[in-house]
């Protein structure tokens, strides 16, 4: 007989247990009871990539970053689901695991919540175990592997639209009677697609099966070889048949894999991409910038001139307003993104760079946290917890800060707009062609330096990249709309948060003190900033950066942007009279050298200009050691590629 | 006396860029240093029943949020506690 199924069971009043029984018998649970004195605590297990997040979204009504790729829940996240009469409901949502014997840090955190390891995290009174019904031996694999903790629990079939259509045929309620725990249909991404489990937690119909595994303990070998024979057994009873593949994915994958088409085809998306970001951005571009420059003269002619009207024309309307002109490039750069990540598309983009990541010392599991740090670093950094093996996640940690995050944007948007013509070559756009150069040039810097960082490893051993290829879907417009729409929450909350901050200070430093009777030059040379900014020159007049440049860095060692807005800022406390709220770019066009431009875009590709990227990589590895040397290696690349840059272009131009 | 006055100008100024240079050096102190002083408001709070509201409202949540992960300007790996619409 099989061990893990349970017998009649019988319902009990009390409250749910926080760790299994070995001698207790599978048990209802009452609702009512659980949550008399605390919140009732769901945990969201499953493997990677079967929609427990997209249900913790519709849940809870949060709105947690969801793609068609494993690995993207890397942390425990916590949302509140309210039951219809009241009462909270704490529902967690954990990494992705196959199994409760991890081998990466994010898989780790799924068993130590279910084994209540965590110090700030009690076990869970119940699980809800997230099966993908298109893919479902692997996930039952879990859930029976989860049952056998003893933890109340229930069965979420996910995906079951999908798996109808494929001709999955799955007969929840057998399935519910052979494992003994409520087993429910849900489609998490449509609207109500989650309300019948809901309606089972909040009737408290859920069932603490018997536990296999003393409490606090993980699996062994020989549990591990019992679940696999049970779940044989369980499929082959069931009379469950693989999905009907759809031929057509075959052939797009056999053509999306292809080493040389794939390739190629990977290569053509990216330089769409860029080629976009210019061409479509240009029209609302300008019209932010008109509605900047407006604001400006409306504000200069309605206040009375003095501190204020300089403080609000220079400062705030011509620091921060000349970042926000760059959100509908940022909209069209991650509106590819997530379209890519919806889609399906992007492990297979891993699995075709595999081979050349492995050759330079890098895991094929870096390549998504790779992918990641393109919008941002620190995602990105913490998305390396997929990685098993410490010194191959170092190696990512160090070179994530080369791929091109969105911060980087405003400053390659205004420089190459100001100093490149938008002239076209073929059908190509010029400007689109130097931003892909740009973003081309982080990755091939990147895979230089885990190259580097490869020699000096004594640990040379390739780890194979395991990565289950989702299948295809179109993107998702509620995924792509909500995903764009955070994205812009998090641009404006920026300009509006710390770089406004930010630039009133800057503006405050760049007036103060005011300038001797009898001054003949801009107030700003007088100032705390201009003497900064003359100080900081000998250090950077060899890369071909003037005063204003110099200033601008030390604001934009927050964030990358930060050093557009300070730009505006100082430029406009450079000019005069009705200059004040001019725009930026046509004033780096007219007074920068090609050489200057070309430098300070050689410089940005590499410095670390990000204080919180260099904080998460402190906390990731729990050392002052490796942010330092990050740093100190990033600003030596930075320097030198500035050098040369500026060298080799005045010597050409 | 308005905006015309340089002094109430000057005043006005002041407050922005006090405001500006705290809120500067809020949003990047170390996560740790922010955390110890949000338990140490909210130890303070706690004391004040007049706060208590205030406390469960803007507090808490925002301690909640300095104990997550990420630089806290990126949705993708913020933890927040949200509630299902009804």
């Amino acid at each position: 007989m099989n061990p893990a199924s349970p017998g009649t069971p019988g319902r009990v009043q009390g409250p749910a247990p926080s760790q299994p029984d070995l001698r207790a018998p599978a048990r209802f649970i009452s609702m009512d009871a659980a949550v008399e004195n605390k919140p009732l605590r769901i945990a969201l297990v499953g493997v990677p990539n079967c929609g427990k997040t997209a249900l913790f979204n519709r849940l809870t009504g949060s709105r947690q970053k969801v793609a068609n790729y494993p690995g993207v829940t890397v942390e425990r996240r916590e949302g509140e689901l309210v039951s219809t009469d009241g009462r909270s409901l704490r529902v967690l949502d954990l990494p992705g695991t196959y199994s409760l014997n991890p081998t990466t840090l994010d898989e780790a955190i799924t068993r130590d919540v279910l084994l209540g390891r965590l110090a700030d995290t009690p076990a869970p009174d119940l699980v809800v175990c997230v099966v993908d019904a298109v893919h479902l031996p692997i996930g039952l694999r879990l859930a029976l592997e989860v049952k056998r903790l003893g933890l109340p629990m229930v069965l979420a079939l996910n995906r079951m639209d999908v798996a109808r259509r494929r001709g999955v045929k799955i007969d929840a309620a057998w399935l519910c009677g052979e494992l003994g725990v409520p087993v429910v249909p849900t489609v998490a991404v449509r609207r109500g697609g989650a309300d019948a489990l809901v309606e089972v937690i909040e009737a408290g119909r859920w069932i603490a099966p018997r536990a296999f595994i003393p409490a606090g303990q993980e699996s062994s070998r020989e549990d591990a070889d019992q679940i696999q024979h049970d779940l044989q057994g369980l499929l082959s009873a069931s009379g469950y048949s693989p999905p009907r593949e759809n031929p057509w994915f075959g052939r797009i994958d056999a053509l999306l894999l292809h080493p040389v088409a794939g390739l190629l085809i990977l290569l053509a998306v990216l330089f769409v991409m860029f080629q976009a970001v210019f061409s479509w951005a240009e029209a609302p571009m300008t019209w932010i910038e008109g509605a900047m420059n407006a604001l400006g003269v409306f504000t200069a002619a309605h206040l009375p001139a003095g501190p204020l009207a300089s403080l609000l024309v220079n400062g705030v309307i011509g620091g921060a307003g000349s970042v926000l002109v760059f959100l509908p490039q940022i909209v069209i750069l991650f509106f590819f993104i997530l379209a890519l990540e919806d889609s399906g598309y992007l492990p297979r983009a891993a699995y075709l760079l595999d081979r050349l990541m492995g050759s330079v010392g890098l895991s094929g599991r870096a390549f998504i946290p790779l992918l990641s740090s393109h919008a941002c670093a620190i995602p990105g950094i913490m998305a390396t917890r997929t990685i098993p093996n410490w010194r191959d996640r170092l190696t990512t940690i160090m070179i994530a800060p080369l791929m091109t995050c969105s911060a980087r944007l405003p400053v390659y948007g205004l420089l190459i707009a100001a100093l490149i013509p938008a002239k076209s070559i073929g059908p190509f756009n010029q400007q689109g062609l130097v931003l892909f150069t740009l973003y081309a040039a982080g990755i091939v810097s990147a895979l230089l330096v885990a190259f580097v960082m490869k020699q000096f490893a004594r640990d040379r051993q390739y780890s194979p990249l395991m990565l289950e290829l989702p299948d295809f879907q179109w993107p998702h417009a509620g995924n792509l709309l909500l995903g764009l729409w955070e994205r812009v929450k998090i641009f404006m909350s920026r300009v509006g948060g710390i770089i406004l901050a930010l630039m009133i200070v800057l503006w405050f430093l760049s007036s103060y003190p005011e300038p001797p009777p009898g001054a003949t030059g801009p107030a700003i040379q007088y100032s705390l900033a201009g003497r900064l900014g003359a100080m900081l020159e000998y250090v950077f007049a060899p890369i071909g950066f003037n005063w204003q440049i110099a200033i601008a860095l030390v604001p934009g060692l927050a964030a990358r942007e930060v050093a557009v807005a300070a730009l505006g800022t100082v430029y406009a406390m450079s000019a005069a009279g009705d200059d004040l709220s001019a725009a930026l770019e046509p004033v780096i066009a007219n007074t920068w050298s090609l050489a200057t431009g070309a430098s300070l875009l050689a410089w940005y590709v590499f410095a670390p200009q990000c204080l919180s990227t260099l904080a998460v990589v402190k906390r990731e590895t729990n050392s002052w050691r490796y942010p330092l040397i990050m740093a100190g290696y990033l600003f030596a690349l930075a320097y030198i590629a500035s050098f040369i840059t500026f060298r080799v272009v005045r010597a050409w131009a | 006396m308005g905006l015309d006055s340089l002094m109430l100008q000057d005043f006005a100024v002041a407050l922005i860029v006090l405001a500006a240079l705290s809120f500067s050096a809020w949003k990047l102190m170390p996560a740790r240093r922010r955390l110890q002083l949000l338990l140490a408001l909210d130890a303070w709070s706690a004391r004040h029943p007049s706060l208590a509201r205030w406390r469960e409202r803007s507090l808490k949540p925002r301690i909640a949020r300095a104990v997550g992960p990420g630089c806290g300007g990126c949705a993708a790996h913020e933890t927040r506690s949200s509630q299902r619409p009804r």
